[in-house]
């Protein structure tokens, strides 16, 4: 029997940029949902099931290390990883989402590839 | 490579071809000079901070190499440029646009500057960020001189000389972006 199709949900302020994530990972055979904001992820969260988050750091409303924490202190997705899609750099970013229990960390502009296999691993 | 003039006690930076900068300083002037390309400047009266950056082409083409990126495309210089505006203070709902060059400078080439400019135009209605200002295509070569805290602009014609080369294809090179770090 095979497995059902990885579900991953974009979180994403950018119209073009979610455009990008859809287009890269519909492509490689993943069922794409997207979100414009923490708040909206959360609100989708709370009805859906979902197998990895993507999500964006700096996004109106709720931006990526609150939905990170909200997601962990949660009780219906708190294992699920999120993977951090971001053009911050800095070190202190990184340990914030670290910290706030952020599974990993990508660097925007991300590369298909990259990011493709980072989905598969911790989506396992 | 970062060009920075001081002058009558302003500091020029120049934001080259596939950059960005943004800035909140009072004495800064962001400059930049566009033939086909196009030049954004989004200011954020509230925060009164500004950036300005600089892109070759709109969108990777389908046959984009997937194992390399290109940060000359237009699609990640606008995500960028948004995201240090907003990692500085900036909200995306106050954001103003300016877009200036897209000229087809040289008759006969493809029309590289129309195609950036339609972009540009696009991705600012699909952000829902007000265009406030444009000058865009035509076939001269502009100048634009952006001061980012009070987001004033000043663009004007020079010489075509003055503009730097496209590359129609740029070389596509291994970029440190798009690093997966698993924690």
């Amino acid at each position: 029997m095979s497995k059902a199709t990885t579900r991953i949900l974009t979180v994403d302020d950018s119209a073009s940029m979610r455009a990008l994530l859809n287009h890269a990972l519909s492509t490689n055979g993943f069922d794409v949902c997207q979100a414009d904001d923490g708040v909206s992820a959360l609100e989708w969260l709370a009805v859906n099931e979902v197998d990895v988050v993507i999500t964006d750091i700096n996004m109106p409303r709720l931006d990526g290390f609150g939905l990170i924490e909200q997601v962990r202190g949660g009780t219906r997705h708190r294992d699920r990883p999120i993977l951090v899609l971001t053009t911050e750099s800095s070190d202190e970013k990184k340990a914030r989402a670290r910290a706030a229990g952020a599974t990993g960390w990508i660097v925007k502009p991300f590369d298909t590839d990259k990011l493709v296999a980072a989905v598969r691993r911790v989506a396992h | 490579m970062n060009l920075e003039f001081a002058q009558n006690g302003m500091t020029r930076l120049t934001v080259l071809q596939g950059q960005f900068k943004v800035s909140a300083g009072p004495k800064v002037e962001l400059s930049t000079v566009l033939g086909s390309c196009v030049a954004t400047c989004l200011f954020d009266p509230t925060a009164e901070l500004g950036g300005m950056n600089h892109f070759l082409l709109p969108e990777p083409p389908a046959s984009h190499d997937r194992a390399a990126v290109d940060v000359h495309y237009g699609v990640y210089l606008m995500e960028m440029l948004i995201n240090e505006m907003l990692s500085h203070g900036a909200r995306k709902e106050r954001l103003r646009a300016h877009l200036y060059g897209g000229a087809n400078i040289r008759a006969g080439m493809q029309a590289i500057g129309t195609a950036n400019a339609e972009f540009a135009r696009g991705f600012l209605v699909r952000e829902r960020i007000e265009l406030v200002r444009e000058d865009l295509g035509g076939s001269g070569a502009r100048r634009v001189d952006f001061r980012p805290a009070s987001g004033q602009v000043r663009c004007r014609n020079v010489a075509p000389a003055e503009a730097p080369d496209v590359k129609v294809q740029p070389v596509l090179r291994p970029s440190p972006r798009g690093e997966v770090e698993l924690f």
